[in-house]
């Protein structure tokens, strides 16, 4: 499965361009948002069995999509909201994930954790190139923390596809 | 008498000019030699509170009890012994006989106290000041009381079983049965550890007595898959088992297994006595498998109608369509079904509950319904390419060789997975090679190191013997398929590491090293899951779920008051757990069918 | 003094078989001599009739020590049994170890290893050291010479550190278990087995000079308290008591167990039977059983296991059957007698010590004619431990 999420970044995409910190951050909560609503929609249509799995994303996009509210708020950042930064090459992947996908009628839990372990590993590598390509100061331990958020939960939600699928066969 | 007799006497004088022999403060100037058998010292995180100092102590000294800070757990009482000194006779007997090694002595010999009372005390626990004494008595290198080592279980050679499904152990001979059994120093530990708390002691105390009838009846009082588990059982007992810290555990399964191959199955019935009287209550049970037989067992003997629906032909579940037969032959597994269903169960095959029956039915025909239906269904990688036809679950390709389904025998198959059930696919596959082709040609690949594989050790053991090559830290990353579609081999990446710190499944791997295995085929065993789609979507929707499976209580009940789930659809993969689970449902299932309590749910 | 084969001028026994002594007469006198008496050997007492200071008649009671140990044993596993045994007797325990531990051996058929077999030989000649010396310190006192058993106490104190550097304790030992012994020999141990046998044997010069040699022993135990060769039989006598009399009596050689054939000794013997020649003759014992340990630990194998396998010894179940062990011990002929049943537990044990047809029957009856003073003289010169008596 580690495949699906890495080594697609086509030569296209690594051109470099630049936006702002604001452009940044709006695309960013409108990634966390799209992604609470479309795990907030599949709740209801998948089996009960495994519906704890999506309530628990919905959850986690949730404080996500809280944490860049507050961010935006901040006076700090938005200090610099109009700074230019240089889009990462994954930023397409990034935004791509904004693209939701059809799951099917009735995804099963190995499905959903896939799809989900796709969009943390998109976003954990955006936010790392960001804080690579930004100068020291607060706005690059703003993605670097970031970063961290997504990698924590790419970690957690792998450690949780296991527990489900690799039950070790007795 | 001579006038030497007159002056020799006073030849005792010379001792005035001698210097005095005693010790001027023995208190503090006499130690206790190297092996002096002092005062106690116990290791409290060595000791597991077997108990087996207090019953070799023959004065009744030593009293095994609850310590604070020292929790029961798997494999320990949480008792520890304490030693009434007013009883001691220091013969260091409990020191010979330490399972562990814990218990010690030191070479200290003066204790003043002005309450006699602290003379009773836990060593190990309550502090002494000899606890870091370094002399003292310990039980010398060789001087065991109790045997270590287990008597071996004969088995065939890999050259003769490799050539068919035979059952590869021979069982034990009474003589050997006997000298096992007398290892067994009847702590009792085993029994807290067994799901199903089987008297262990006891019916090992048969063997040695050579009493197999009381042997069967006490295997029955807790286990109708005895057949089953004196093979195959996951024996929890002898990961526990006291004799395992300074030894090999005794073979608690072969055992087990022995007072079987001695009692002739005619008698079983006979032992095991008549059901009760019937209650005219009905229970209906979805699934064969271990678990809804054991409570059907125990339902038919408490008088009630048991009615079992099982999909396939025959009876057993997973011992039968995912264990192959050189571990667990279809005779013995039949013989724990006959006689349940001797009893009076009624067991409908080929009956598949949702399609051919539906679950409301049964709610309405039953006073009570019990979902036992496994873990059927194998997880998939679904790594890149997976999906090609030559891509096999080894639970199905198990299934296939046990209803005898015709399947294309691969050349050379890929075994995905490190449990027993990769082995069992991968050993069955190896002896069709070597029947059809004469050769084996079968590679299993786990991401864990073979240390760490959850499959027994034996059957690591066996299989390599049988010429199956085991690649360990191998990460599947995708199959491999040539222009003309032939899936040709698998990829895999080296694993670095497996868990995280908090023991939790998070490999890491180096996608420089990677491998291709050449294959046909490839086999995923990686887990199981339950489909649970005969429930209907109504019914899934009312049940409450925990993390993927049906919401159970304590006692099996799911949120609805009519069904009970039990076995690996709800407690994971285990024979003995499922049986222990049967015992547990059928108990509440009883209670409430025997209470007015289920004549008010139909009505309402 | 000794006992008059004419019995006319003494009480005659009456219809009930007791002698008739009519203590109202004023010319007998009853006295007790022991439980508790500096004259007496260990807990037991001897009711003494006497007239003016002749004994005319002595009762042997005992009773004060029993603990029933053959009775705790039959509820006992065959394991639990080796800690109880060496508490039948205190002073010289190893005997019981040996005999009770060799008796379950042969009913179980369990053959000990080598190595073992000397050690329990080194561990019963040191232990008849012990018990020899103790004795000694006895005699002495018994006849006021306080002062020597001081010297024997310090001697056996050393071989006690001995003891305790190679079984772990001084007294009981509990190293002699069913299937062997627990552990070999101590690293450096001969040497310093060495250095206190060689302090024996000067404590022993310096006892021969101011005992043996003494104008006052001589004269009070020369002659006194003979045991009749004819009487060794009939009252089963063994041991120093029976070879001060001449009779070559010593298991080790009549019925040679552990390594003793290999062992270079011939059994001492005496002519006289009084208490001077038992005195004289276990001294010689001593120094003899001290070139016994010499022999031991020179030729014993060093190498190989002390302990045979055992079957596991909680639920140890022993073939029907009964046997008879024996040792010599320092007062003679120690056995045990096993019977088995087929289960855990022995049937019946029952313990021969020299002890109880020493101190109680023919002390019985070698009292009787001398003289008061001559009595604790006498009873320690038998050699008594009175704890085995009971057991």
């Amino acid at each position: 499965m580690t495949d699906n999420t890495e080594g697609h970044i086509s030569g296209k995409d690594k051109l470099e361009a630049c936006s702002t910190l604001k452009e940044i951050l709006q695309q960013a909560t409108e990634f966390e948002r799209t992604a609470r609503d479309f795990y907030a929609e599949l709740a209801p249509k998948v089996s009960k069995k495994i519906r704890y799995l999506v309530d628990e994303l919905v959850i986690e996009e949730q404080n996500h999509y809280d944490l860049f509210i507050d961010l935006a708020n901040d006076p700090e950042v938005a200090a610099q909201i109009k700074q230019e930064i240089i889009t990462p090459p994954s930023n397409k992947r990034f935004s791509d994930c904004i693209q939701l996908p059809d799951l099917g009628d009735n995804p099963d839990d190995q499905t959903i954790l896939q799809y989900a372990l796709g969009r943390e590993q998109a976003a954990m590598d955006q936010y790392n190139s960001l804080a690579d390509s930004t100068p020291e100061g607060p706005l690059k331990d703003v993605f670097t923390f970031l970063a961290q958020e997504e990698t924590e939960h790419k970690n957690e939600l792998e450690k949780i596809y296991y527990e489900v699928v690799h039950s070790g066969g007795v | 008498m001579s006038i030497r007799d007159l002056l020799s006497p006073f030849t005792a004088w010379k001792y005035l000019l001698k210097n005095p022999v005693t010790i001027p403060d023995p208190l503090n100037d006499r130690p206790g030699s190297a092996r002096y058998r002092g005062f106690h010292k116990n290791d409290n995180e060595k000791c597991i509170g077997c108990g087996t100092c207090e019953a070799i102590c023959q004065n009744g000294a030593i009293d095994m009890l609850p310590v604070k800070g020292t929790a029961t757990q798997e494999g320990d009482s949480g008792l520890r012994p304490r030693i009434d000194y007013g009883r001691c006779c220091w013969c260091a007997l409990c020191v010979d006989v330490c399972m562990t090694g814990s218990l010690t002595m030191s070479n200290e010999y003066k204790w003043v106290e002005s309450d006699p009372d602290a003379f009773r005390f836990t060593p190990g626990v309550d502090e002494k000041f000899w606890d870091n004494a370094e002399l003292g008595y310990q039980r010398p290198e060789d001087h065991r009381l109790v045997e270590a080592k287990r008597v071996t279980m004969e088995e065939m050679d890999a050259d003769t079983r490799i050539n068919s499904f035979a059952e590869i152990v021979n069982g034990y001979s009474i003589e050997q049965a006997k000298l096992e059994a007398d290892r067994c120093v009847a702590c009792g530990i085993c029994i807290a550890t067994c799901p199903t708390h089987m008297a262990i002691p006891d019916y090992i105390d048969a063997v040695r007595e050579g009493n197999y009838e009381r042997g069967l009846k006490l295997l029955y009082e807790t286990n109708p898959f005895s057949n089953v588990c004196g093979r195959v059982c996951t024996r929890k007992c002898e990961s526990a088992c006291a004799s395992r810290h300074e030894g090999e555990p005794i073979a608690i399964r072969w055992l087990k297994r022995h007072i079987i191959d001695q009692v002739p199955f005619e008698k079983y019935r006979e032992i095991i006595g008549e059901p009760d009287a019937p209650t005219g209550k009905k229970v209906a049970i979805i699934g064969a498998g271990p678990a809804g037989m054991t409570a059907a067992f125990d339902l038919v003997r408490m008088g009630h109608e048991v009615v079992v629906y099982e999909a396939k032909a025959a009876a057993g579940g997973m011992t039968r369509y995912g264990i192959p037969e050189y571990r667990l032959p279809y005779d013995a597994l039949d013989r724990d079904i006959e006689l349940i269903v001797s009893l009076g169960v009624k067991v409908h095959y080929n009956t598949r509950i949702g399609s051919d029956i539906a679950m409301a039915q049964l709610e309405q025909d039953f006073d009570a319904v019990l979902l036992a239906i496994g873990l059927q269904e194998g997880r998939q990688t679904r790594i890149p390419k997976s999906e090609h036809e030559k891509v096999y679950r080894a639970v199905d390709l198990l299934d296939k060789i046990t209803s005898e389904e015709a399947f294309e025998l691969p050349h050379c198959a890929v075994v995905i997975g490190g449990g027993n059930v990769a082995m069992d696919i991968a050993r069955s596959l190896a002896r069709m090679q070597k029947q059809q082709y004469d050769q084996v040609d079968v590679v299993v690949t786990a991401m864990e190191d073979q240390q760490h594989f959850m499959a027994d050790a034996d059957e690591i053991k066996e299989a390599l013997e049988e010429g199956i090559i085991i690649r360990d830290n191998c990460g599947p990353q995708g199959c491999e398929i040539d222009e003309s579609g032939h899936l040709i081999g698998l990829k895999t990446w080296k694993v670095l590491s497996i868990l995280d710190e908090n023991n939790r499944f998070a490999p890491t791997y180096d996608d420089s090293d990677e491998t291709i295995h050449a294959c046909d085929t490839v086999i995923e065993a990686i887990g199981q899951f339950s489909d649970t789609s005969l429930l209907g979507e109504e019914l899934t929707e009312k049940l409450e779920w925990n993390r993927g499976r049906i919401d159970i209580d304590s006692n099996g009940r799911t949120s609805e008051s009519w069904l009970w789930s039990a076995g690996d659809c709800v407690s994971g993969p285990d024979v003995v757990h499922a049986v222990a689970d049967g015992h547990r449902v059928a108990s509440s299932i009883n209670s409430y069918i025997s209470s007015n309590e289920s004549s008010i749910d139909k009505q309402s | 003094m000794a006992y008059q084969p004419d019995r006319s001028q003494y009480p005659q026994p009456g219809a009930d078989g007791k002698l008739d002594i009519d203590l109202t007469s004023g010319k007998y006198l009853k006295l007790w001599q022991g439980p508790q008496h500096p004259g007496i050997t260990g807990n037991m007492a001897v009711e003494l009739t006497v007239c003016g200071d002749e004994v005319v008649e002595g009762k042997v009671h005992v009773g004060y020590l029993h603990r029933g140990f053959e009775k705790l044993m039959e509820r006992r596993t065959f394991i639990q049994c080796f800690p109880i045994v060496c508490r039948i007797c205190v002073p010289e325990p190893d005997f019981n170890e040996y005999c009770y531990a060799a008796a379950v051996e042969e009913l179980a058929g369990i053959e000990i290893p080598e190595q073992a077999r000397w050690i329990r030989a080194l561990i019963l000649e040191m232990g008849r050291i012990n018990s020899f010396l103790m004795y000694c310190g006895g005699q002495a006192g018994s006849y006021g010479m306080g002062v020597i058993s001081q010297w024997t106490t310090y001697v056996r104190d050393l071989m006690l550190d001995r003891f305790e550097e190679l079984t772990g304790a001084r007294i009981y030992h509990m190293f002699i278990l069913p299937g062997g012994v627990r552990d070999t020999l101590p690293e450096g141990f001969a040497q310093r087995m060495e250095e206190t046998l060689r302090e024996i044997e000067i404590t022993m010069k310096d006892v021969y000079e101011t005992m043996y040699c003494n104008a006052v022993f001589k004269k009070r135990t020369v002659g006194l308290g003979v045991i009749d060769p004819e009487l060794l039989d009939s009252y089963g006598v063994t041991g120093p008591n029976a070879r001060a009399a001449g009779v070559a009596k010593d298991v080790r050689k009549d019925q040679p167990y552990l390594i003793y054939p290999e062992l270079d000794f011939e059994p001492i013997l005496g002519q006289d039977s009084d208490i001077y020649t038992r005195a004289d003759l276990r001294r010689q014992d001593i120094l003899q059983s001290v070139d016994l340990v010499r022999q031991i630990l020179a030729k014993m194998p060093k190498e190989g296991p002390v302990m045979s396998k055992l079957p596991n010894v909680l639920h140890w179940k022993i073939p029907r059957g009964e046997t008879y062990i024996r040792g010599e011990c320092s007062r003679g002929e120690y056995g045990y007698y096993l019977v088995t049943d087929g289960s855990g537990f022995p049937r019946r044990v029952n313990v021969r010590g020299p002890s109880y047809t020493h101190a109680m029957s023919l002390l019985e009856r070698m009292i009787v004619n001398i003289n008061i003073a001559d009595v604790a003289g006498l009873m320690v010169s038998l050699h008594t431990y009175p704890p085995e008596i009971e057991r």
